[in-house]
């Protein structure tokens, strides 16, 4: 038995080790998601889309000849770039997904790189959805009919390097946007230099210890497993989208916007989703939009789905940073100084977000007391695939950087690096040392038994003659607390109590999978239990339907969890008060005479007995008590808590492979909300961390620009063999405001790890490694066993 | 005169294909959209309606689409369904209610394992692999249950959740299944 985490207040359902409200239903195979709604047997009359996809990584389109794809039996509908429904529609970009708060076209993010077309004549990367799109009665007679369209390409040089698409002459991606591939400045992510507090050159030249690294982050993809699709179908001038995005309003509006269709004509369904980890959140989205062009032109429902393949459509950004840490001879730091390079590949979507926004979070929440630092990046166009969300966005490829510079000032100073991190790092509300971070790095510390682990780079006892073990760790600021969730607008729930006491909880938001549709269950229980309630008494609505459902709360920042359960904190007064007005009149009392405790009324001066809600409802009017509310998150600025990853690592110097013999993921989230849920996430985490640390990156063909590995034989996802004993570890350390003070967690649980198991690998062996994934090769080519 | 009616229907009417799937025989006639490259998965989804079965990567790399045949764990996207003609077929939606592996998926929650499922769209995949490993191995060790379920791919990355959940299955499955 492994231990529970312990709760800082004992709740009767908020924080529960449980099953998930959904485990029955998924386990046994019959919980629906968009693909099995949408099977042939279900809908007679669908059609199969296929859009033409660019072999090349950069081309135009001359000319098409779609005529011989047209009038291939079974095809029913062609559509192409020339086409007036398709040459009318605006340029567009993620500024879509991730507003969090529903945007408009003016109001999206990015509105200075509006870099895609819907199906352009313009081919970017091997794989770009470009010229036409085919409608017929089957994927094959689809596939057969777009390998018939005659295409008139003009090759065109193509760059993957981002370094060489900065230099004069390469070949410029987005002409219309300038004559350059670097991202000019935004509204959202700033200037090139875009954090400048103090003097970071005068603060390294005055350091007692100047220390530099650069570390580079490999490009991966979320994978998940349920490939990204939508089925159309028009009635009159109103149409149903059934998808398995995780936004389900915001997907209306940018249909709305984009086709110019009234609102309150789209309906947009979103049952159970497969996986999200950011994959949805990209500008690769015209897919709905031609799609409901089809449907409109043929009259049928019409349904499009990325094959396995074409699921490898956006992913991490691989970037390069350079660092430059200053310290005092006391181990204080003075300087940080970081300057990076982002491929974003084909389209910007939201690679400014990783590059830039996020390390401004970071430096606002965790440098806070150090004087100087600065930040520059760059994010460059090249052939490559697009970057965009992908779960801790940003703050990965940051925190590299960030724990290796941490890691070699405490070895530079012969101090151990916990302590070099507890000396420095926290927010600007809290005095040094950060309470959070210091409970975070000691439990994690007991937990894999630092040290005794713990030696000189390289100076551990071998093992089996060839093999060295190490241990590392690495830490970075949690995300996101309520405060951080300002954007997001306003959270909407709706509770309705029955005649019979039970409860239909309306908490609109995509279940992904994060589980936060269980935490819905239990703040509901929680808040309502005055009324006698148990979470097998409500009942949750588990599909967003936009006709039916208010706004959902986007699937973003881990932090649905908390949002919802405050705002059921919210609303559960107004329950109370609802309820009361109702029996009042039965008990000959005025509301304000009585209270409601574990299901039953009675008055506050005592007199009389007590009576169930059950029985007073039954009696009263048989109408449900139905409660609506919206709220917009806290302002209270309360820092965030901090997460951290320990790896121990065992690496064979003959053969260059490591392995990851444990990890211990600490995190403090301010209140567990679902601790079954909470430990899932974090040792699911795992799986994106261990890959990209390990095994994961998308390899091109340098000679012709084509990716090789987009499947899942090349493309090596851990599996359960490959998975090491995982010890998650949940701490309730800080507090934010509200009811529960929550802090998202899920997102965070993969930031850690490759940088603790980079430290870890280079305790185990004394030569760095600073580039992910460490394939064996990486490692023989470090140690001098095999030529650069 | 018997005689020659049935061989007059044998020749009017082609034998079609006969599956017994989950218990039932289901019958596709030649002229169905059928085509001879469609696989078990496909026909089990989009004809049959039997959509616990997954279909991620179309190339036997996740193991989503596990079905039970004749028995045996098969990838059913790398089987064609007119290999799959005549042959016992055992799909999610053909297990008991109370089966115990299904239970044990659902209600993992054991502390320091998280839980067995998140998403949801590898857990029939999962919990059919399992179930062909508990029917061959009831009580399996740890390295046993690697070993069966290493070719199943879950990435929201419950494995000791998923291998918690099928040792609990292991103590519960009856002794007598065994034999």
């Amino acid at each position: 038995m492994k231990p529970a985490y312990i709760p800082r207040v004992q709740r009767s359902y908020v924080g529960q080790y449980r099953a998930r409200i959904d485990g029955i239903e998924k386990a046994s195979g019959r919980a629906k998601y968009a693909a099995d709604l949408t099977v042939k047997c279900r809908v007679p009359g669908l059609l199969y889309a296929k859009v033409l996809r660019s072999p090349y990584p950069h081309a135009r389109i001359r000319g098409l000849d779609v005529s011989q794809a047209a009038r291939l039996p079974e095809v029913v509908d062609v559509l192409t770039f020339e086409d007036p429904d398709v040459a009318c529609l605006k340029p567009t970009n993620a500024g879509w997904t991730d507003g969090v708060d529903t945007l408009s076209y003016e109001r999206m993010m990015w509105r200075r790189f509006r870099d895609r077309r819907v199906l352009g004549s313009h081919a970017r990367w091997v794989g770009d959805e470009v010229g036409a799109v085919v409608a017929a009665e089957s994927e094959e007679i689809a596939e057969a009919a777009l390998r018939l369209i005659k295409v008139d390409w003009e090759l065109l040089p193509f760059v993957l390097d981002p370094v060489d698409a900065m230099a004069p002459g390469a070949p410029i991606l987005h002409p219309e946007l300038g004559d350059t591939n670097v991202l000019p400045e935004d509204t959202v992510g700033g200037a090139d230099v875009f954090v400048d507090k103090g003097d970071v050159a005068q603060a390294l030249a005055d350091a007692d210890v100047v220390l530099t690294a650069t570390t580079t982050y490999h490009n991966a993809t979320q994978n998940s497993l349920d490939n990204w699709s939508c089925l159309i179908e028009w009635n009159e001038d109103n149409f149903t989208v059934w998808s398995n995005s995780y936004e389900a309003h915001q997907t209306r509006m940018h249909l709305s916007e984009m086709l110019d269709v009234p609102l309150g004509n789209i309906r947009v369904v979103s049952p159970y989703v497969g996986g999200q980890f950011g994959r949805g959140d990209t500008g690769d989205q015209p897919f709905f939009l031609f799609t409901a062009l089809l449907a409109k032109r043929t009259g049928r429902p019409v349904w499009f789905r990325h094959s396995r393949r074409e699921s490898f459509h956006d992913g991490r950004q691989h970037i390069c940073y350079e660092g430059a840490l200053g310290a005092k001879r006391d181990g204080t730091i003075t300087a940080l100084s970081f300057n990076s390079v982002g491929n974003v590949g084909a389209y910007a979507d939201h690679s400014m977000f990783a590059i830039k926004f996020a390390p401004v979070e970071a430096t606002e929440v965790a440098f806070a007391h150090i004087p100087n630092v600065r930040f520059e990046g760059r994010g460059v166009y090249t052939n490559k695939m697009p970057a965009c969300m992908m779960r801790g966005v940003g703050n990965s490829q940051l925190n590299l950087i960030l724990g290796r510079l941490v890691d070699g000032l405490a070895e530079a100073m012969n101090v151990d690096p916990l302590d070099i991190a507890c000396k420095n790092f926290g927010h600007q509300w809290e005095e040094l040392p950060d309470k959070s971070l210091v409970t975070v790095l000691q439990t994690g510390a007991a937990r894999i038994s630092w040290t005794e682990k713990r030696h000189q780079p390289g100076e551990g006892p071998i093992y089996g003659g060839v093999k060295r073990r190490g241990v590392g760790f690495s830490f970075h600021p949690g995300w996101h607390a309520e405060w951080q969730e300002l954007r997001r607008g306003e959270v909407h729930v709706t509770m309705t109590v029955n005649a019979d006491c039970s409860v239909t909880l309306d908490a609109p938001t995509v279940e992904t999978g994060t589980g936060s549709n269980t935490c819905n269950v239990l703040g509901c229980a929680e808040a309502l239990s005055f009324l006698g309630v148990t979470s097998g008494d409500i009942h949750w609505i588990s599909t967003v339907d936009t006709d039916a459902s208010p706004q959902d709360c986007v699937q973003t920042d881990s932090s649905v969890s908390f949002l919802q359960s405050e705002a059921m904190a919210a609303a559960s007064k107004e329950v109370k008060g609802k309820l009361l007005e109702r029996v009042a009149p039965l008990l000959d009392a005025t509301p304000p005479e009585l209270d409601i405790d574990g299901g039953f009324v009675y008055r506050k001066d005592g007199v009389g007995g007590r009576w169930s809600v059950k029985q007073l409802l039954r009696e009263a009017s048989l109408d449900p008590i139905t409660v609506a509310v919206s709220r917009r998150p806290l302002a209270t600025r309360t820092g965030v808590p901090f997460i951290a990853t320990f790896a121990e690592v065992e690496v064979n110097t003959d053969t260059g492979q490591v392995l990851v013999l444990r990890l211990v993921v600490v995190n403090d989230c301010g209140t567990v909300m679902y601790a079954s849920g909470a430990e899932a996430q974090q040792i699911g985490g795992q799986c994106i961390a261990l890959g990209e640390s390990l095994t994961e990156e998308i390899i091109y063909d340098e000679r012709t620009g084509f990716p090789l590995n987009f499947n899942w034989i090349d493309y090596q996802i851990p599996t359960m063999a490959d998975m090491p004993e995982i010890d998650p570890v949940l701490l309730e350390v800080w507090r934010g405001e509200g009811e529960y003070g929550a802090c998202g967690l899920g997102e965070g649980t993969v930031t850690c790890t490759p940088c603790a198991v980079l430290n870890a690998i280079y305790n185990a062996i004394g030569v760095r490694i600073d580039s992910i994934p460490v394939k064996p090769e990486t490692v023989l080519k470090a140690l001098g066993k095999i030529g650069s | 005169m018997a005689l020659s009616v049935t061989t007059q229907e044998t020749v009017v009417r082609p034998p079609g294909l006969e599956f017994l799937i989950n218990g039932q025989i289901h019958r596709l006639d030649t002229g169905s959209s059928v085509a001879p490259t469609t696989t078990l998965a496909s026909l089990l989804r989009e004809h049959f309606g039997l959509t616990g079965v997954k279909i991620p990567c179309d190339q036997g790399a996740c193991g989503a689409c596990t079905v039970i045949m004749d028995g045996k764990a098969v990838l059913s996207c790398m089987v064609l369904a007119v290999e799959a003609a005549g042959h016992e077929i055992l799909t999610i939606e053909g297990l008991p209610s109370d089966d115990c592996v299904v239970k044990a998926f659902a209600e993992q929650s054991e502390p320091g394992y998280g839980t067995a499922l998140q998403c949801g769209l590898c857990t029939p995949g999962f919990v059919m692999t399992a179930r062909a490993l508990l029917d061959r191995v009831p009580s399996p060790t740890i390295s046993e249950i690697k070993e069966a379920l290493s070719g199943n791919i879950c990435r929201c990355g419950c494995y000791a959740g998923i291998a918690q959940a099928v040792r609990h299955a292991s103590e519960i499955v009856p002794k007598a299944s065994a034999s």
